[in-house]
């Protein structure tokens, strides 16, 4: 007997929309959902209407040449690791993903698919169906990686249309649980995690003991909201929650750098859900928390922690989306880093570090934020045994975890098959240690090296720098 | 030369070149009726040099990953945009300066250059119906658009030698594909020329600022200074 497999892309697309978180912040009565900030799905049949409200009302001269200049010539098909990984399956390729966002603007919007829209292929959503399904191809079929859009002859950016869709579907309460949850806890805490300022201020106290105790003296601290200082860190909640280790690290090399710094009792957290969720009110109300507290404090600079999409967010997109212009400058820690071991501010010795080391590249870092080299040059100084993965920098494969897709345990299945591609990746180097400037990839890797049963650990800058300090 | 085939060839062609200038101001203003989104973070490279590379990107079939693996896409590419442009480039030398199809090396080249150019469109053609994920992306227009170009070559192949004495069938059918080309361009995929600067130049200009384009190894890296310039990060 014969038996067709559905294509897996169907797997994703099928799966209904889901509303028991939603429904629980709205019993909770959370703060955002109260001031409606964060919007709640809402059953009464006008969602297609307001769906084409808001896409009219959004767009810009950037995405609408965007949508208008493809010409679907497939080739960002072999770009992106969903469709090189399913490769039968022609609803993987991101130009048909954006198609159904492009199919929409056609018939909403472009004259062409109003004139003539099955000549084009334009075509309205009918139902919340079909808004859910437009859902579950971009939140759960993308890892908003941007390879496809370098990769685009026409220079389509398809992983901003695909944000953009995110952006409208969020709007309306038809996005996954977890998008939800997530956004509900950075709107109402300031971070994505839901830390308690109380927890974040005993964990930096707990940082700043187990540094004293390592180097032996009171001088080392961890400060905060002091004054007038060098500069101003910012991290991943995930340091806080699951790996404090890393604001150890920093305070121990900060402070042996000689710099002034603080964190901020508010505004500390450079993560920002909007740029997964295509939120661009929660994006600029995140960014801004860290924005004003550099102001309030006076602080010379902004340093941003090994973060892939906080970086981006705050050093890059969080202007845009808070409507202002760069005043305090800002750079990724790893830059700060590079340029003290090049002033001799801190003394490294390779050979602690023997093992063979790879290095990855955040999307969001070399490809959306222009970071690729100073990672290799602190890791050359710090390891013995560098090797470079193919392809690298702005061609590196996403660590299939972005696009905050590890929020979404839904799609998780695919992701991880889609992984594949990285997982060869990764194996080719030989390496026994994977290093990533970004908190969101370790998670990734650490998955797809599970997953495939790779030998090798995840491992940040900051920490093979500690590593290999010679005090 | 009939009366037909020279007001086909001329005032025709006027109108309808007259038609499609229209609709692209049109077009323009309608890209323009949009607000432009802009990245308002200090610079840490130039935007103007990464939207120069982005532009120029179509003649470095090396910068590209997606290129580099399809070198024989790339070629095919070339000749088919090469022969678009010698394809226009006849339409107004048929008219307006015969003189120079009367050297049969020109002609000779003319037809070399559009007839490979029929052959590109031909392969694109059988991709397009042979590759699963390209044929679930195409619609009636991705067909049209290159069935039209595909006969648009091969009659500008037959029409260049301009001899209307021998027969006016290949010159009817160019300009006829011509006129028509003219008012059907931009209501179709064939006017992605009109866009391609610009998806270009914006992607190029926000990826120039950020220093991701021009790709530069080896950089030296700080805090971008308050005054927009790349403070020890030279490009
Ligand atoms: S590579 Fe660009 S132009 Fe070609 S199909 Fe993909 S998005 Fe469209
Ligand atoms: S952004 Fe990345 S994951 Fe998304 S469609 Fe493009 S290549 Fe694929």
């Amino acid at each position: 007997m014969s038996r067709t497999t559905a294509p897996r892309s169907r797997q994703v697309i099928d799966l209904p929309l889901d509303v028991r978180t939603q429904e629980k912040a709205i019993t909770e009565k959370a703060r955002c959902v109260e001031d409606g900030r964060l919007a709640t799905y809402r059953p009464d049949g006008r969602n297609v209407e307001r769906f084409l409200a808001l896409l009219s009302r959004r767009m810009n001269r950037q995405l609408a040449v965007s949508f208008t200049g493809c010409v679907h010539c497939g080739l960002c098909a072999d770009a992106c690791h969903y469709s090189l990984a399913f490769p039968d399956d022609p609803q993987m390729a991101p130009v048909a993903k954006a198609d159904r966002i492009r199919k929409i603007f056609k018939r909403h919007i472009d004259w062409t698919g109003r004139i003539a829209p099955w000549w084009v292929g334009a075509r309205r959503p009918v139902d919340d169906e079909d808004l859910n399904e437009l859902k579950n191809v971009v939140f759960g079929l993308c890892s908003g990686c941007r390879r496809c859009t370098l990769n685009c002859p026409m220079g389509v950016d398809t992983a901003g249309l695909i944000r953009f869709a995110r952006g409208l579907l969020t709007e309306l309460g038809i996005v996954p649980e977890g998008i939800f949850n997530v956004s509900r806890d950075q709107w109402d805490t300031g971070n994505q995690m839901g830390v308690s300022e109380e927890d974040y201020l005993e964990t930096l106290a707990w940082m700043r003991d187990e540094v004293r105790a390592e180097l032996g003296t009171d001088t080392v601290d961890i400060p905060v909201d002091k004054e007038g200082c060098d500069f101003l860190y910012v991290i991943n909640p995930r340091e806080i929650k699951f790996d404090p280790r890393s604001i150890g690290q920093a305070a121990k090399i900060f402070h042996l750098a000689g710099e002034s710094w603080t964190m901020p009792r508010w505004g500390w957290d450079n993560t920002n859900f909007g740029l997964f969720s295509g939120d661009d009110a929660l994006g600029a109300f995140v960014a801004a928390n860290a924005y004003d507290a550099a102001t309030r404090l006076k602080a010379k600079r902004i340093v941003i922690s090994e973060c892939g999409h906080g970086f981006r967010s705050t050093r890059w997109e969080g202007y845009g989306w808070a409507g202002r212009d760069q005043d305090v400058p800002s750079e990724s820690v790893v830059v700060t880093l590079f340029r003290w071991l090049e002033e001799g501010r801190l003394r490294v010795d390779p050979g602690r570090n023997p093992l063979p080391v790879t290095f990855h590249d955040s999307c969001n870092i070399a490809r959306s934020g222009g970071i690729t080299e100073e990672p290799r040059r602190v890791l050359a100084r710090v390891c013995a045994d560098f090797r470079e993965m193919t392809p690298n920098r702005t061609e590196n494969y996403c660590c299939t975890g972005g696009g905050g897709l590890l929020s979404m345990a839904e799609y998780r299945p695919v992701r991880l098959e889609a992984a594949a591609v990285k997982a060869r990746q990764l194996e080719a180097t030989g390496a026994k240690l994977v290093c990533t400037m970004c908190h969101n990839c370790i998670d990734g890797l650490t998955d797809v090296i599970k997953h495939y049963g790779l030998d090798m650990k995840v491992v940040q800058i900051l920490e093979l720098v500690d590593a290999a300090l010679v005090l | 030369m009939s009366p037909f085939l020279k007001t086909l060839e001329n005032e025709v062609q006027l109108i309808c070149l007259a038609f499609l200038a229209l609709v692209y101001i049109l077009r323009l203003a309608w890209i323009f009726r949009f607000r432009s989104a802009r990245d308002r973070g200090l610079a840490e490279g130039s935007g103007f040099r990464g939207a120069g590379y982005s532009l120029g990107s179509v003649a470095m079939p090396w910068a590209m990953e997606s290129i580099r693996r399809r070198p024989f896409f790339y070629i095919q590419f070339v000749f088919f945009h090469l022969g678009v442009v010698a394809a226009i480039a006849a339409t107004f030398i048929i008219p307006y300066a015969p003189g120079l199809f009367e050297k049969r090396f020109i002609v000779r080249g003319f037809q070399i250059v559009i007839g490979a150019a029929f052959a590109s469109g031909v392969l694109r053609l059988v991709r397009r119906l042979s590759n699963r994920t390209l044929r679930s992306i195409s619609r009636p227009d991705d067909y049209a658009s290159l069935a039209l170009m595909i006969a648009f070559f091969l009659a500008g192949t037959l029409a260049i030698p301009n001899h209307p004495e021998k027969g006016e069938a290949a010159l009817i059918a160019f300009f006829g594909l011509t006129a028509f080309f003219l008012v059907y361009v931009p209501f179709s995929k064939i006017c992605h020329y009109l866009y391609y600067p610009f998806t270009r130049y914006f992607l190029g200009l926000t990826l120039g600022r950020r220093g991701v384009w021009p790709p530069a190894r080896g950089r030296r890296g700080s805090a971008s200074s308050a005054d927009g310039t790349a403070a020890g990060r030279p490009s």
